[in-house]
Order: C-alpha cells, then structure tokens, then sequence
C-alpha cells in the first residue's frame, strides 16, 4: 500500500519533471523557429488551420455571450433606474472576463482536442518516430508550429468576441430593450477603459500557450490504440480548462496589483 | 527465470566500439519489470545485411529502434561509427539519424502528405533545394526503384498495404542512406510483393553498398537476404550465424521458430482446451 503510494508520487514527479522538459524544448524550438523563415510556411498552415477557421464559432460565442448578459442583466439594473448603465455591465464583463475566458474554453475544445487527436494518432502509427527517424526534431516541426500559432491568434480571436460581444449586447440592450443608445455608449465609454481590452487580451496569449503546449503534449504522450487517444483527448481538454481558470485567477490578481500601482487614485475610486 | 530460458544457450559474444558500423554493447532495456532486451552486444558489420528473428514480442523492434536511439536503453551503450550516440542530446542525433533509413513495420506514412510528399520530405529537411524539378525527378527515381511510378499525388489512405509499405521504402532511400533498418519489411504483403521487397534489398546493398538490418518472422525472407542470422529469445541472443548455420543449428528453440512448428507441450494444451471447452453461453446467434 504504502509502496504503491510512493510509486504513484514517484511517477506524477517523473510526469510533471517530463512536462517541464517539454514546455522547455517547445519554447527553445518555438524561438529558433521565428527566426528561421523556413519555418514560416508550418506556421502559416497552423494559423489557417487553428486561427482562421475558428473564427466563425467564436464570433458566435462572443454575440451570445453579449446577448445573454444583456437579458439576465437589464431587469435588475431597470428596478433601481440604472439601466442605462447596461453598457458598462456587460462591455466590461465581456472584455475583461467573460470574452476571453469563453472564447479560450472554445479553442480548447476545438483547437486543442483537434490537436491532441492529430498528435496522438500521428505518436501510435508511429509517424512521430518516422519524423525522429529522419533527422528532424519532431518538436521544431510539429509543436513548435501549432504552439506559436495558438499564441499569436488566440488574442486575435479575443478581439473578435469582444467585438461580437459587443454589438450582442448593444442589438438587445438599444434595439430590442429601447436603451437610449447615446447614453447606452456614454456610460460604455466612461466605465470601460483601454486598459481593461489590454488585459483581456493579455491573457489570451497566455491561454492559447497554455492550451497548444498542454494538448501537444498530451497527444505525444498518448497511449496506444484509439482508446489511448480519446483518452488523451479527454485529458487535454480537462487539464487546457482547469490552467484557463487558473490562470485567469492568478491573472485578475496580478492586473490589479499593477492597476494600483499604476493608477492608485482611480483604484480606490473604481 | 523459466527452465525454457535457462536451457537455451548464448551465443552472445564481448563487442569493441570498432567491431561494427553499429555496435550494440552490454544493451539492457526494462519497461517497468519487463526485461525485454538483456545485456545484448552485437555488432553490425558494414556492407552486410543482418536478419534478426525471434518470436514475436521478443523485443526485435526495441532492438531496431536502438540502433537509431529512437529508444535509449536502460543500461549499456550504443555506437555508430565507433562515436557513443545513446547519450548524445536529440539535437546531435539529428546529424546522426541522417545516416539511417528507417522501414516502419506500416509504414507510417504521413497521411496529411501525398505520396511525393512523404518522399521530399527528408529532403526538404536535409537538402538545399535549388531546382524543383531536381526534387521531382528524385522521386520519380525513387518510385520508379519501388514499381509505383506514377502514384505521386495519391494520399496513403488511397494505397493498398503493399503500396503503403513500398513508398516507405522509396522514402527511406530518398537520401540515399548508409545504413536501412527494416521493421518487418515483408509482414502483410502476397509473395510475390514480399519477394520483390526482398530483391529490393538485394538490389539496394549490391548497388549502393548499403549496410542492412532487418528484423522479420518471415524464415525465406531470412535466408534470402541475409549475410548473418541473429536470433533473439526472452531478450537474449540464442543463435548468430549464416543461414546455413541457422538451419542447421542444434537448439531446439532454434529449430522449432525456423521450422514454423508448434511445440508438443503447446499442442497438448490446445487439444485439451478445445475438448474441455463445454461451456455454451445462450447467443443471439441464427443457426
């Protein structure tokens, strides 16, 4: 029993120690890779692959975001008189939270399961040795792509919810809740600074790492046969939603730590 | 340790670094407290072909993949050109692997590339690319090699498996390579495919010098091609020799794997477990 239990630690410190060397491995390559233009043309692929076609679903993802805060939000704030003040509630929530966060979950469903099976099903038909076999660091030419492609366009996409989110929110609160439109944009522009986007944005990259590196990962350390592969999936998808909360959490902290130091009035204010 | 395995001889012999293009020395590989190979040394001589064989699951492809340090042992050393390369990092490999072709046991084709992909794609790794059109000829040559001119745009999953396993050869040549290793070159195809895989090998060692290891079940695929027979046995060499010597050689172990037959012992167990077998289970099954 207790030797079983000293295994188990024994092997989560050999799984967590791998990881690191991965991550590490994966950033070293990632870095030669932006500088060798050879490279250029795996990562283009990528983008169109994870970036341009996941468009569509986040932007549906933001407008429903927006929407939904509109209706939820409208009947509280209509009671106490502030519903002008709609616009500030549900921008600064989509921007600053809700935006990211849920088009990252997205990307780790669509992107990142897409890229753990890709991977996985590449390591048991043993296509990923076939790429060692040849000379070439399977890490520089698969990870490395896919990593740095996440990382560049997840904040990309951030801005495309954000954007949907806002006129989702905007269509329900001036269009269909008769919201005057000037004071709906007024109070908008007043409670919603440029900081705010900035650190939605922010995250994003750190989402999109963390959700490629995380799915890399798990599909080149899948188990054999199909059963290894959902697996894998599975697990990708998990752990990419846990660190995207996490790291959100640490975020928030970190942001507003800077926000006090930066702007000690307005914090005590705000 | 099994009597089986205690009565089996070893043929295992001490190696230097400069016995061979590649050496195995004092080779231990453990997966968990599975011993699959056992203190292997073994030296591959240039220029010749070496056939290993052995039951499987015996650990002929750990073996393989060794040689390349697609796997890096347990214990032991591993040397290409009398230079140690099981330590070296994945970077210093990578000069290293370019020496090696390497037949994949399906494959393992790139199902994302057409076939004339899968055939640039050690050269665009390893090659400057001036003209394309050098490329393109490279390939036909290579296809041409194989018998299968003429598939360039095709994708894997429109190949048959012989097909499959003939443009992974075609790429483990496209850089015209020192050393091939085979996984199973001829399980999966009809004798004549395995026969002209066979003569493929042939021809690509009497033309380019090529030095060969091929790991196989198939015994005339062995006595075809090979200069030197090593059988493995629960992770140890059993027998290591010519053909002739193989087919002629004392173990019974030896004799029964090369013969294809089944021993008493497991005769008696599969006649009594067919017998004994009364139990009937209601199925859903129409007579």
């Amino acid at each position: 029993m207790i030797g079983t239990t000293i295994f188990k630690i024994g092997e989560e410190v050999g799984n967590i120690g791998q990881f690191g060397r991965f991550v590490w491995r994966s950033a070293v390559t990632g870095m030669q890779s932006i500088a060798k233009s050879d490279t250029y043309p795996l990562i283009w692929a990528q983008m169109l692959a994870i970036g341009v076609r996941s468009v569509p679903v986040i932007m549906i993802t933001g407008a429903f975001v927006g929407m939904t805060l509109a209706i939820q939000a409208y009947d509280q704030l209509a009671g106490m008189g502030l519903e002008e003040h709609l616009g500030v509630l549900i921008n600064i929530s989509v921007v600053k939270e809700l935006g990211p966060v849920l088009a990252a979950v997205m990307l780790a469903g669509r992107v990142g399961g897409a890229l753990t099976a890709e991977l996985g099903t590449m390591k048991v038909t043993e296509q990923i040795d076939a790429i060692e076999s040849m000379g070439t660091d399977p890490v520089k030419y698969l990870v490395a792509p896919r990593v740095l492609a996440c990382l560049l366009l997840t904040p990309v996409l951030i801005v495309y919810a954000d954007l949907l989110g806002i006129i989702g929110g905007w269509f329900i609160s001036v269009i269909h809740l008769h919201i005057n439109a000037r004071a709906y944009w007024s109070f908008s522009a007043y409670g919603v600074d440029l900081w705010d986007v900035a650190c939605g944005i922010i995250k994003g990259f750190f989402f999109g790492g963390a959700m490629a590196i995380i799915s890399c990962y798990k599909g080149f350390n899948c188990k054999e046969g199909a059963r290894g592969v959902g697996q894998a999936c599975t697990d990708a998808f998990v752990i990419s939603f846990i660190s995207i909360l996490v790291l959100d959490f640490a975020m928030v902290v970190i942001f507003k730590s800077l926000y006090s130091i930066f702007w000690p009035l307005r914090s005590l204010v705000g | 340790m099994n009597t089986e395995q205690q009565t089996t001889n070893n043929e295992q012999q001490s190696v230097k670094p400069d016995d061979g293009l590649i050496v195995l020395k004092n080779l231990t590989r453990r997966f968990g407290n599975n011993v699959v190979l056992d203190d292997i040394s073994l030296a591959i001589e240039k220029g010749k072909t070496t056939v290993v064989i052995g039951p499987s699951g015996c650990g002929k492809s750990v073996l393989l993949k060794h040689m390349i340090v697609l796997m890096r042992p347990t214990l032991g050393e591993v040397y290409f050109k009398n230079k140690r390369i099981d330590n070296l990092d994945d970077q210093l490999l990578t000069g290293v692997r370019a020496h090696f072709g390497y037949l994949f046991q399906a494959g393992a084709l790139f199902d994302s590339l057409s076939v004339a992909e899968n055939i640039m794609f050690p050269v665009r790794q390893h090659c400057q690319i001036t003209r394309f059109s050098a490329v393109e000829e490279l390939v036909r040559n290579k296809l041409k090699m194989v018998g299968l001119d003429g598939l360039q745009r095709f994708y894997p999953a429109n190949l048959s498996g012989g097909q499959r396993k003939r443009v992974a050869l075609a790429r483990a040549i496209a850089l015209d390579p020192e050393v091939i290793l085979y996984d199973e070159p001829t399980t999966g195809l009809d004798p004549i495919r395995a026969d002209t895989i066979n003569e493929l090998i042939l021809k690509l060692k009497g033309e380019l010098g090529v030095t060969s290891v091929a790991v196989t079940h198939d015994m005339k695929s062995a006595y075809k091609i090979a200069d030197r027979i090593v059988m493995l046995h629960h992770g140890k060499i059993i027998a290591d020799g010519n053909a002739d010597y193989i087919r002629n050689h004392p173990d019974p172990i030896v004799q029964q794997f090369i013969k294809g037959e089944i021993s008493k012992k497991e005769l008696e167990q599969l006649h009594k477990a067919s017998v004994g077998s009364s139990v009937r289970l209601p199925c859903d099954v129409e007579d």
